[in-house]
């Protein structure tokens, strides 16, 4: 099996050069159909309560899945994952350590790039050319997301999803591809949205399964997933070292935030849901974000997976009858 | 006339209102009053509101019906229309106080609110997320801990006893500790109330106003009201703390 798993999103371009499928663990572990069960199974073995839900479910779905490599992200995303690769290497899982320079400083990325490049050995010719094969994938999913804030045409939910799986295309750049064509074909004949409230979702991705139809219940669509749409390299940068310093979501929160003010404007939003996860150090990261944001935020927190909580969505239709009064 | 209901998670409040004027309040205790009133049809939540004994046959068939509350996204009601906690309890200040700027600090069972209300309009508000430390049922249990009644309780605010403990049923262990020093029964009430202030500062002061606004059960706490003011917040209890979220939808537009 050349399966190679990653904890956060990471230059894919090196795992496809190398011919490796890749595997991002947290779609692995929130897409299996039993995220809660592993989250039960690694709090069994030892994992404390008050933990991250994500990093759990990622030591579950990697037991379980019998994936034997892994590239962990150890800055630049939660550093919980450095234990994570600790208590792995146990199980005699290969891990390999991948650093996003705070400071966004491009040598020290460089490096990084070029550590990884050689443990999987392969050089910049071919990681460049599994650079422009992404890229005509990315661009497709770039035009799902003009489709979402643009035309109306694409929901909340359609969006997080493509965005999101591009951090490993599925498995299969080719077979992902396929399905966005054929995705793309049947949003034409679609008739748009009629939103009474645009929102942006900012943070990680939701732990929460029915976040995005509870919310179009309600006439209010997302149409900026953050995150997400940082995992498709939105920017269409040719050269790798700039692409991966244009990524937003492994740097300081400031960086990040100038990116989403850039698109909380064009993309004419009404209000912001600010997804924090449960015991993450980005929960401190919303008081930057309250005083940076001149819109109004509802900050949603969660723990694990499964559907909104009665109180959560007390909170939520709260939130929309207030942009509801606003607009 | 209208009657406006409040299912919270302790007590179920009931507001009735003719032309602008508050008729009668009413409460029953949340869980005998879903057993005795309260059945499923398919999706939807009835009450047998005749059988309460609350309103009249001819008060029934006047009035329309707002609710609000705990249980209201995980039930349907049938014939009642249903708006949101927030708007209820923000709807109810306004008219029990009449202000238009204020931070209204809603304190129940369970739920803390915290909602910001500038010209009249919501701006902005927090809500205690996972924990319940700082509810009405968190005062019940330390009262039944200290073998006193939830008024003896609320007395006392004068030199607390410094009470740490995040968990609210840890805290119980900690207060029989606190017991075992010797401390008085009033320094240990005025703890809990302390424990109380330290829980909703972080909230108060995302929203600063000059006025709060302080409603649900735990409003009728008078020593937490004055440790608020120790700590320089000005705080209105409006007449019905209580019910301020059924006066609030009934009377809502």
């Amino acid at each position: 099996m050349n399966r190679t798993g990653f904890t956060t999103t990471i230059p894919l371009e090196i795992l496809l050069a190398a011919g490796r499928i890749p595997v991002d663990l947290n779609n692995l572990f929130i897409s299996g159909g039993k995220s809660l069960e592993l989250i039960e199974a690694a709090e069994a073995e030892g994992f404390p309560r008050n933990i991250c839900g994500w990093i759990k479910g990622i030591y579950g779905a990697v037991i379980e899945s019998g994936i034997r490599e892994l590239v962990a992200v150890t800055e630049g995303d939660c550093s919980n994952t450095r234990a994570l690769m600790e208590v792995l290497s146990l199980h005699g899982i290969t891990t390999v350590p991948f650093a996003y320079p705070h400071d966004r400083n491009p040598n020290a990325l460089r490096d990084e790039i070029e550590k990884m490049m050689a443990h999987f050995g392969v050089d910049w010719a071919a990681v460049n050319r599994s650079g422009e094969r992404l890229e005509a994938v990315r661009k497709k999913i770039r035009e799902i997301d003009r489709l979402t804030w643009e035309e109306g045409l694409v929901s909340g939910e359609e969006n997080h999803y493509f965005q999101v799986a591009s951090s490993d295309m599925n498995g299969s750049p080719e077979s992902f591809e396929e399905e966005i064509d054929s995705f793309l074909r049947e949003t034409s004949s679609r008739t748009p949205y009629r939103d009474r409230i645009r929102l942006a979702y900012i943070g990680v991705p939701p732990i929460i399964d029915n976040l995005y139809p509870f919310l179009e219940e309600h006439e209010a669509r997302i149409v900026f997933n953050e995150t997400q749409r940082q995992f498709s390299m939105p920017y269409g940068i040719p050269d790798l070292l700039e692409r991966y310093r244009a990524y937003t979501y492994p740097y300081d929160i400031f960086f990040r935030l100038a990116d989403i003010k850039l698109e909380l404007e064009k993309r004419r939003i009404d209000g912001v849901i600010h997804y924090v996860q449960s015991f993450c150090f980005r929960q401190i990261e919303d008081m930057v974000v309250r005083q940076q944001l001149s819109l109004p935020i509802l900050t949603l927190e969660g723990d694990k997976p499964g559907p909104l909580d009665a109180r959560t969505k007390i909170r939520i239709e709260s939130f929309l009858e207030l942009l509801g009064e606003r607009i | 006339m209208r009657i406006g209901i409040d299912l919270g998670s302790r007590k179920v409040k009931f507001a009735l209102v003719h032309e602008g004027l508050v008729v009668r309040l009413e409460s029953f205790d949340t869980l005998s009053f879903y057993k005795r009133f309260g059945r499923m049809e398919g999706d939807d939540l009835i009450f047998d509101l005749p059988a309460t004994g609350l309103f009249t046959a001819a008060e029934l068939a006047a009035c329309s019906i707002v609710a609000t509350g705990y249980g209201r996204n995980t039930l349907n009601l049938k014939g009642v229309k249903v708006i949101s906690e927030i708007r209820a309890h923000v709807t109810g200040a306004f008219f029990q106080t009449g202000f238009r700027d204020f931070t209204l600090l809603d304190m129940g069972g369970q739920d803390t609110k915290v909602a910001l209300v500038r010209n009249g309009r919501l701006q902005d508000f927090v809500m205690n997320d996972k924990c319940a430390a700082s509810s009405g049922r968190y005062l019940e249990n330390m009262a039944a801990i200290l073998e006193v009644e939830l008024s003896e309780l609320s007395s006392h605010w004068e030199d607390p006893v410094r009470l740490d403990a995040t968990c609210g049923i840890f805290g119980e262990s900690e207060l029989i500790g606190q017991i075992l020093r010797g401390h008085s029964v009033a320094r240990l009430c005025a703890g809990v109330n302390q424990t109380l202030v330290k829980r909703v500062i972080p909230m108060l002061k995302r929203f600063p106003s000059d006025m709060i606004v302080l409603t649900g059960g735990v409003a009728l706490d008078t020593a937490l009201v004055r440790l608020l003011e120790v700590e320089g917040f000005s705080v209105t209890v409006p007449d019905s703390p209580q019910h301020n979220g059924a006066i609030g939808c009934a009377v809502i537009d």
